[in-house]
């Protein structure tokens, strides 16, 4: 069956089309509350050219970001906006696809790690430099491109 | 003179219809306006940068819609497009896309299908359909190099038994063998990629007969 | 208050066969009145990060049967906690919980539903439709001494698909199990069926 595979890391258990149909539901609504149009924060010189080897720990810090910063705080939005439902689908499966990422930390990785570390911290950068809201809101919009760099690795 | 901007209804069901990354923004005239001499004004804007920039080709016409596949070809952009209607001096406020996203919301063309055949076999070969180029002399690129996880659902139907079946393939070329002689045989084909759901495009249904068995031919003789 | 009269709803259960999911109580019974039940459910990220959170049913808030299709519900292969109440009016029940949370990993894999048959000399099968979440594990051989077993992984169910193009005169033999990609599990196969295909067989 297919799984994820950010380098040597394996993610099982998990349906790529299901987080799909969970954002393709809700995207019209999410995307039209986010009017800083003129930032986008997976920007794709952040997204390019990411190795195998890299891929496990930037995944693993961006969805360690979206489930304990983004989701935590769009909760509210997501009953607003009437989509609890997708909310929760890609929550508890980004979940599950965190809990199955076991990123290496031997000293020979180091290197491969920090440029993870900052390709998140350019994410991370854009997002504290704005509004709190509309940074929730723009990442919650954003996770298109999220799930499109994911399946590249999904195979 | 830059017209005024007053009442006058804005054009609505303002979509992008894109294929093969071909991107036309379309949209409907605003209504109650029936008669009169509308014209249109498009800009678009790249999500992610400062401004919304002008189409020259689209400022004041006639049509309702515009071709803006060349501002729109890094498919790994995504986009919105605003358009106006503009009636003498008076134009409505601007209507407004979604964000578009051509790499998740092309739809993807059928596959050029070639069909050969012999007494028992057809073999057909599939070409993955093209991307959308400015120039015929451009280079092309295949949608396989955009979609390497393209694959094709090809449908066969067999007229004389009136039976259908499928096969879902990654390569170019596929031989039918051992099908029945002197019978017409029925192919359609899809193009699929992963992701979230697209509307498809079949190809033509083609329809080609196996020949007819030559050893009973040189027995009857 | 007349919030707590009505009595909670008992003996929650979760049924689920082939990924589709029924949550069933007993119902709450009051003479000549009709009792709604209110669903809700609450995943592993809900219960970990937002506890006090709970999701209303996409199908059944409110119902009236003592049961609720939860399959739309229930997107991911982590445990579902889930809640029922009972409403009559203004009086509505306490919450009763599903006594253990639902993984969907535990679902019944049933063996699928599958039609073998031939045209002309090509084996084609047609699968049971059970859904998006579904892959057909596929083996068949040609039915003679020492055969070996050929594998193919089919899908969509629900359409005839090609097998394979078969030799004159011999038997083929098919059977299917469903693989669920979502839990990783198998269903048991399903019993064989053969097709003989018309004219001699050639020579091995």
């Amino acid at each position: 069956g297919q799984e994820f595979r950010f380098g040597p890391c394996r993610v099982e258990g998990v349906v790529l089309q299901e987080l799909w149909e969970a954002f393709w539901d809700m995207k019209d609504v999410v995307q039209a509350q986010d009017n800083v149009t003129s930032v986008r924060l997976l920007r794709k010189e952040i997204l390019q050219n990411v190795s195998e080897a890299e891929s496990c720990y930037f995944i693993h810090s961006l969805l360690k970001f979206y489930l304990n910063t983004i989701f935590k705080n769009y909760h509210a939005k997501a009953v607003k906006f009437r989509i609890l439902r997708s909310f929760s689908t890609l929550a508890n499966n980004f979940a599950v696809i965190m809990s199955k990422l076991r990123p290496r930390q031997e000293n020979e990785m180091f290197s491969i790690s920090e440029n993870a570390r900052r390709r998140f911290l350019l994410f991370q950068g854009a997002f504290k430099q704005l509004d709190r809201e509309a940074a929730l809101t723009k990442a919650f919009g954003e996770m298109d491109i999220l799930l499109t760099w994911m399946q590249k690795f999904y195979q | 003179v830059p017209c005024v901007s007053s009442g006058l209804p804005k054009p609505t069901n303002i979509t992008f219809l894109s294929i093969n990354m071909k991107n036309i923004l379309q949209w409907n005239p605003p209504e109650g306006l029936h008669g009169a001499e509308i014209t249109y004004t498009v800009q678009y804007f790249i999500y992610g940068q400062k401004k919304w920039l002008n189409k020259s080709e689209c400022r004041n016409i006639h049509r309702t819609y515009c071709d803006l596949s060349d501002e729109t070809s890094d498919y790994e952009h995504q986009y919105y497009a605003k358009v106006k209607a503009i009636w003498g001096m008076n134009c409505s406020k601007w209507a407004e896309t979604g964000r578009f996203y051509p790499f998740l919301e092309t739809q993807i063309g059928p596959p050029e299908v070639a069909l050969t055949t012999d007494e028992k076999s057809i073999s057909i070969v599939l070409t993955a359909p093209e991307k959308w180029k400015k120039n015929p002399e451009e280079s092309s690129i295949s949608m396989q190099q955009i979609y390497s996880n393209l694959k094709y659902n090809v449908s066969i139907y067999n007229t004389k038994s009136n039976r259908t079946w499928s096969q879902c393939v990654t390569n170019h070329t596929l031989v039918l063998s051992w099908l029945e002689p002197d019978t017409v045989y029925c192919v359609l084909v899809e193009s699929l990629v992963p992701g979230p759901a697209r509307l498809t495009r079949p190809s033509e249904k083609q329809c080609v007969s196996t020949l007819k068995d030559q050893t009973s031919e040189l027995k009857v003789k | 208050d007349g919030a707590a009269v009505l009595p909670a709803p008992q003996n929650l259960s979760v049924q689920s066969t082939n990924m589709k999911h029924v949550l069933t109580w007993s119902p709450v019974m009051v003479p000549e009145e009709t009792v709604y039940y209110s669903v809700e459910y609450q995943g592993e990220y809900e219960s970990l990060y937002m506890s006090h959170i709970w999701i209303p049913s996409s199908w059944c808030s409110p119902t009236a049967g003592p049961e609720c299709d939860i399959t739309d519900d229930i997107t991911a292969t982590v445990p579902y906690s889930l809640r029922v109440r009972a409403t009559l009016g203004s009086q509505t029940s306490a919450w009763s919980t599903l006594k253990h949370p639902f993984n969907r990993n535990s679902t019944i894999l049933t063996p699928p539903g599958m039609e073998v048959t031939k045209d002309g000399f090509h084996l084609v099968i047609k699968l049971e439709d059970l859904g998006p979440q579904f892959e057909f594990f596929v083996a068949y051989w040609r039915r003679e001494p020492g055969a070996k077993e050929h594998i193919k992984m089919v899908r969509p169910g629900g359409i005839p698909m090609h097998l394979e193009t078969m030799d004159p005169g011999a038997t083929y033999c098919v059977k299917a199990r469903t693989f669920v990609k979502a839990i990783g599990r198998y269903s048991a196969f399903s019993q064989a069926e053969c097709v003989k295909v018309q004219g001699e067989s050639l020579p091995l």
